[in-house]
């Protein structure tokens, strides 16, 4: 193997290692399903990662970095593991991936939507915020919003109207005004 | 430090939510309910962590710690508006504030968001994207009471007309101001800043007809000490409120800022309570980490 082949194959297994790592306050959910992995770097002597904090204040970012670079290390033998966080692009929700976002509903949490923020708003200015996230648990679409913040800076909080549960949902960051 | 204009501008922009953030945290357990209290207690925890972000970037440039940024200087050494630091009074000065500065933060923040600083530049970007929940949080309380029962709308009136005077000081330039300008750091001027802000708040208060609050508001309260010195007691100076006419259909603002000095880092008497209850841990047990 070359030594370009061998540093694309650590790549990926340091890819897969950092599959294993969970968020702490989601844990069915790897934080490659977050899309928060942003580049893994392989060098002669170095495996360096660029994470993107989900909401900058979240207070699970030390642990997940912390489990990031444990992950790594198992793979990268005598390289220097080092694990960052960057700023640019900022994250934003539409970075989960299909499989994230089903690790969520089954954890009991609606994905964050697709829909435009803007309306997800004006719903919730005038207390009329209906229909914005399905239920988790039964899927009915028959639901309102509590309130756009919960009980971490990624949630909001919702009532189901069909099946009489409180949920939360994953907050929506996106783009756009 | 060093003498880099673009760290007295990141200061600034930091401590404002820093202080506002430890404002807002007040909020947390007193708020008049439970969905209030998880919003005010995550705008809070959203505004350190930008304060935070803000603080490393300043780090990065004059090797400075976060946590001596945050905690481990002089009252006068802090940097935010006024504004930011008076206590939270009843909700609807605690609301009308929390409008008031987020409105304002987003539009400085739009501006920054094309910094020539690009580092500047693109935590703006993140921030922005959760600055948003909090404009949205302040717009909907402010038709839920702008339109409220008479009580609610009065009481959001007078917290609108409390803190628009030290608003408007939001956008007090700093000293540097003119070099940040020529760099590019800040594309916009403050005075073209302030006028962008009183354009749209003039419109949504139009819309709800509390704009009458531009024309008559009265000052916070409370007298401005100097705390450059380390002497309260020193230089009393009264507040001089700030004129905000209208002019061919536009509000404008004329004349002093009042609560001016923040920029500078001279506080209101209800600064020093704040800062010696936020810097207690690190004042006491130097090199605690938490």
């Amino acid at each position: 193997m070359s030594a370009a082949q061998e540093r694309d194959a650590l790549e990926l297994r340091v890819l897969e290692a950092l599959a294993t790592v969970r968020d702490p306050e989601i844990p069915p959910v790897s934080i490659t399903d977050l899309g928060i992995v942003e580049h893994v770097r392989v060098s002669e002597a170095a495996v360096e990662i660029d994470l993107l904090p989900t909401f900058a204040g979240c207070p699970a970012l030390d642990v997940i970095r912390e489990e990031a670079e444990r992950a790594a290390r198992r793979e990268a033998g005598s390289r220097v593991v080092s694990v960052r966080f960057v700023y640019s692009p900022p994250w934003t929700s539409d970075r989960i991936t299909p499989a994230g976002r089903e690790a969520l509903r089954s954890y009991g949490l609606t994905p964050p939507g697709g829909h435009d923020r803007r309306t997800f708003v004006a719903l919730a200015s005038l207390g009329r915020a209906e229909g914005i996230a399905p239920c988790p648990y039964c899927g009915s679409e028959d639901t309102v919003l509590e309130s756009a913040f919960g009980p971490t800076l990624c949630r909001t909080t919702h009532f189901c109207r069909s099946c009489r549960n409180p949920f939360e949902a994953f907050k929506p960051k996106l783009p756009g005004s | 430090m060093t003498n880099d204009p673009r760290l007295t501008l990141a200061l600034a922009l930091a401590d404002d939510e820093l202080v506002l953030g430890h404002r807002h945290a007040e909020w947390t357990g007193w708020a008049p309910h439970i969905e209030e209290d998880l919003a005010f207690s995550s705008i809070a925890q959203d505004e350190m962590a930008h304060a935070r972000l803000l603080y490393e970037l300043i780090g990065r440039s004059d090797g400075r710690d976060v946590d001596a940024l945050a905690f481990g200087r002089r009252p006068d050494e802090y940097r935010h508006a006024v504004l930011c630091e008076r206590p939270n009074r009843d909700w609807g000065f605690s609301i009308a504030r929390q409008f008031l500065y987020d409105t304002a933060d987003a539009v400085r923040m739009e501006v920054l968001a094309e910094s020539s600083w690009r580092e500047l530049a693109e935590l703006v970007g993140v921030i922005r994207l959760e600055e948003k929940y909090h404009v949205d949080h302040a717009q909907a309380w402010f038709r839920r009471l702008a339109e409220g029962p008479l009580e609610a709308r009065q009481r959001f009136a007078d917290g609108l007309a409390t803190a628009l005077a030290e608003a408007v000081a939001v956008f007090e330039p700093l000293p540097e101001e003119e070099e940040l300008v020529s760099k590019g750091v800040l594309t916009v001027s403050s005075e073209e800043l302030l006028a962008l802000w009183l354009g749209q708040l003039g419109e949504a208060l139009e819309a709800v007809s509390l704009d009458y609050v531009l024309e008559h508001h009265g000052p916070v309260g409370g007298e401005m000490v100097p705390t450059s010195t380390g002497e309260i007691e020193a230089e009393r100076e009264a507040l001089e409120v700030p004129g905000i006419v209208r002019r061919d259909g536009r509000w404008m603002h004329e004349g002093a800022f009042a609560g001016a000095g923040g920029r500078r880092g001279k506080h209101s008497e209800d600064f020093e309570p704040l800062w010696e209850e936020m810097t207690t841990l690190y004042r006491e047990h130097p090199g605690a980490t938490w």
